[in-house]
């Protein structure tokens, strides 16, 4: 047997065992972002509606929407409010209705001053 | 449960069965800047190796039991779109991909529909700019019924400790 062969055997496998195993590179992908509701004023909330480049956000009166299907997690509301908005690391993001991938997002208690 | 759900219920776990192990994939590009199409490909790469989960890549409609679309559907495109879903044989699948496709990136103008269930039924959406490829190999098996979606349990609020 061809000595790479056997290294290659030792070696182990390079295949991801995903599903049934979480994969490490996992841990390094951009995710959509997490907020912090109680740090969101209205003020805020409108900024990082601006600052949205794919209309992913939109407020509605006391809630902020936030649409996980439009994001491309290019970070720029992170940017905006950082204390208040965070990476969330969920990439597993696949789902059967479109309407479950709106979030609403409750502003804090100081909202609307 | 009405029993229209009941009966959506047991038609979806059928057509689950019958593509089980094996399912064909025809990639349809209805104007994506192509990065979503690069992580499609990765999937074939011995990292992620799609084979070992019994999904196949097919260049032709006819032979697909999925379609997976990218790009936010160019107005263009749109014939050829339905064309392509017509020449599927049932039980088919439509899988929206990457954040162009679900209405993130274009607005609806003049040149783009803005997003593919304009024009085709999808199934399941799989976000993300690009999405990656384990977010892909999760889309693939929410589709078939082997992933249950997690989506609809998130908030994507976080918790109120400061950093």
């Amino acid at each position: 047997m061809p000595l790479w062969f056997a290294r290659g055997l030792r070696r182990g496998i390079v295949t991801t065992r995903y599903p049934a195993r979480p994969d490490s590179s996992a841990a390094g992908l951009p995710t959509p972002p997490a907020f912090r509701a109680g740090m969101l004023d209205h003020r805020l909330a409108d900024l990082l509606v601006t600052v949205c480049p794919s209309r992913a956000l939109r407020r509605d009166g006391g809630v902020l929407l936030f649409d996980v299907g439009r994001c491309t997690a290019c970070g720029r509301c992170q940017e905006a409010a950082p204390g208040a908005v965070a990476p969330s690391g969920e990439f597993e993001l696949a789902g059967t209705s479109r309407a479950d991938f709106v979030k609403k997002i409750e502003l804090g208690p100081e909202a609307g001053q | 449960m009405s029993a229209e759900e009941a009966l959506a219920g047991q038609l979806r776990q059928r057509v689950a069965r019958q593509f089980g192990r094996s399912l064909h994939i025809r990639t349809l590009d209805t104007g994506s800047c192509a990065v979503c199409e690069q992580e499609i490909r990765l999937l074939g790469a011995p990292h992620y190796d799609l084979h070992r989960l019994g999904f196949f890549f097919t260049p032709a409609p006819r032979h697909a039991d999925l379609l997976m679309v990218t790009g936010p559907m160019i107005r263009a495109f749109g014939v050829a779109a339905r064309k392509t879903y017509q020449a599927m044989p049932g039980p088919k699948l439509v899988v929206a991909t990457g954040a162009c496709a679900l209405g993130g990136v274009y607005q609806p103008d003049a040149f783009v529909h803005g997003a593919v269930d304009e024009i085709l039924p999808v199934d399941v959406w799989i976000p993300g700019c690009p999405p990656s490829p384990l977010a892909l190999l999760q889309g693939l098996l929410v589709a078939v019924d082997r992933l249950a979606g997690k989506v609809s349990g998130l908030t994507f609020a976080a918790g109120e400790a400061p950093q």
